[in-house]
């Protein structure tokens, strides 16, 4: 075939898939900035001097339970993240390095967490936890979500530790460090970009988490990823502020994934395939 | 030593994990009412069982499922497959091209949702300006009023979402696929499609069937889309499985019965992911 003629057409491809991919999301953004009346006109006016912010105010009012939302996610998701990587760096030391008895049964059990379906373990730990009154409460929801965040940390910080040559940690043993010396004052140390960037994944995990959040919250904990459901909800939608809300609730995740690219493109999605 | 170690995550997991998946196997054997008091529970042996055996709300819901997830499938791997190799080409390597990928992928889910309850809306959505400005219909169509339509309209809007994480894993795949071979294939004299088929594919087969375990199981466990397009309707047409679970815990509050049809559910994924392994099995041991 024609060398420029099949250039032209994987430009052509490569531009369909940039607007395909960027399109409904480049629309829902341009449309928040629309108020209402502009919005159920028919065509839509896209009248740029109608542009007004107008629907951000509105969903950002305390009443709404917008802020309160992102409020509420960022306690969650921080702190499942915190928890996940202090207990789960330690699990995936002692399972890249140190003779474990069973290590090969955590590992099967690590895999096999990702084909349960959260409603299997969403009823009893709803039961478990109206007995305890832990519905509702920013600790009930974080303890749940390490079921799906702390086996993907320990899987990536597993196969970040493996990498590391293992001479280090001889040479700390000749010195007469300790496995748990040899960790906190060897390993942790250069393991912090990997460390962070595995809590930034965790992170984008539990923020959007929705499955869990709708049945173990009430009204204090709402997550933002409720809020965005409850605008959507609506009798009478009020299309502009559902489509705010997701903007708002939708930002920090995607701003952290575009500064965290090299480690998701690199660290974990090749680490799936390797592995 | 290393148990010290990994004591705090095995805790937290039999907690999270172990503790609520072997409860649940008992709550299916139970008719759980929840009373003024608190929760009351009586063994009724197989009869949550015996009745998703005949309730049409379950079967409905078993072949939506079977549906969405079958078509789900084969519509990501295949729209994945072109995509990955379109960006595996020269012309595709810019980095901002995995940029584009990543955005959509970081998106909530519950955010998508919106995303396509506006664009699908009757009145207003874009999609019907579309439809009709290109005079495919007169006054547009209401995606989400007839079951199989609605049906239709969510997996568009899930293979959207998981387009670009299934991209990135066959991207992946591709750049390990050793250079040599196409080198080797081209001096033999192989087109294009040859090299596709005879080297391509075959190096891609472990990445493919682990893409192809995430997509049955993640199309299985769709609930977010379901919940803020449709809540199941109209007419039942877009309940899925796992809907049809939580649905009938907790509106319902029949919990016993949410249980066993959500352990249907589970071996349901471990049956599809225990097939995906031996697929996965005799290739992976000959090459060793």
């Amino acid at each position: 075939m024609n060398k420029n003629l099949s250039k032209v057409i994987i430009q052509i491809f490569l531009i369909s898939f940039v607007f395909l991919a960027l399109g409904p999301i480049l629309w829902a953004v341009v449309t928040s900035f629309l108020p209402l009346s502009s919005l159920t006109a028919k065509p839509i006016d896209l009248d740029p001097t109608k542009f007004t912010l107008t629907n951000y105010v509105e969903v950002l009012d305390t009443s709404r339970g917008l802020m309160s939302g992102l409020i509420n996610s960022m306690i969650i998701a921080t702190f499942t993240s915190a928890v996940a990587l202090t207990v789960g760096s330690a699990a995936a030391y002692a399972l890249a390095r140190l003779s474990l008895p069973g290590s090969n049964a955590i590992l099967l059990s690590i895999l096999a967490t990702q084909m349960f379906p959260g409603i299997v373990i969403a009823i009893p730990l709803f039961i478990v936890m109206s007995r305890l009154g832990m519905i509702d409460t920013h600790l009930g929801l974080m303890f749940v979500y390490l079921s799906f965040v702390l086996p993907i940390v320990i899987w990536i910080l597993k196969g970040f530790f493996e990498s590391i040559p293992i001479q280090l940690e001889k040479a700390a043993a000749i010195d007469g460090a300790t496995n748990t010396q040899t960790f906190r004052y060897i390993i942790l140390p250069i393991s912090l970009p990997p460390l962070f960037a595995t809590g930034v994944f965790a992170f984008i995990e539990s923020w959007n988490e929705f499955f869990f959040a709708i049945i173990l919250t009430r009204i204090n904990v709402k997550t933002a990823p409720i809020a965005i459901s409850e605008f959507a909800g609506q009798y009478r939608t009020l299309y502009g502020q559902m489509l705010a809300s997701a903007v708002l609730a939708s930002l920090p995740v995607v701003i952290l994934a575009i500064i965290f690219r090299r480690f998701i493109l690199e660290g974990f999605v090749e680490g799936a395939v390797k592995s | 030593m290393g148990i010290l170690f990994t004591l705090p995550a095995v805790i937290i997991l039999l907690a999270v994990l172990a503790y609520p998946i072997i409860s649940s196997f008992v709550l299916s054997f139970q008719d759980v009412r929840l009373a003024a008091g608190g929760i009351v529970t009586e063994f009724v042996g197989l009869e949550n069982y015996m009745r998703i055996f005949q309730d049409a709300a379950f079967r409905n819901a078993f072949s939506n499922s079977i549906y969405f997830t079958f078509v789900e499938v084969v519509a990501v791997t295949l729209l994945s497959l072109g995509l990955a190799l379109l960006l595996n080409h020269p012309l595709g390597r810019p980095a901002i091209y995995r940029v584009v990928l990543l955005i959509p992928w970081a998106l909530a889910p519950v955010a998508n949702a919106v995303l396509w309850k506006w664009i699908y809306n009757a009145n207003y959505g874009v999609l019907n300006a579309i439809v009709v400005g290109l005079g495919l219909s007169e006054t547009g169509v209401v995606w989400l009023g007839s079951p199989f339509l609605a049906l239709n309209m969510i997996l568009i809007a899930d293979v959207w979402k998981a387009i670009p994480f299934i991209t990135l894993l066959l991207l992946a795949g591709l750049q390990n696929i050793p250079r040599h071979l196409y080198k080797a294939a081209l001096m033999d004299g192989a087109t294009t499609w040859q090299q596709f088929i005879h080297v391509t594919l075959p190096g891609l087969r472990t990445t493919l069937i682990i893409s192809n375990v995430l997509q049955s199981i993640w199309a299985l466990k769709v609930f977010d889309l379901v919940f803020v397009l449709t809540k199941g309707g109209p007419a039942d047409g877009t309940v899925l499985l796992n809907f049809l679970s939580w649905r009938v815990t907790f509106n319902y509050l029949n919990i016993g019965y949410g249980a066993a049809i959500a352990d249907v559910l589970f071996v349901l994924m471990l049956l599809l992911a225990l097939a995906y392994i031996r697929a996965l099995r005799p290739r992976t041991s000959a090459r060793k």
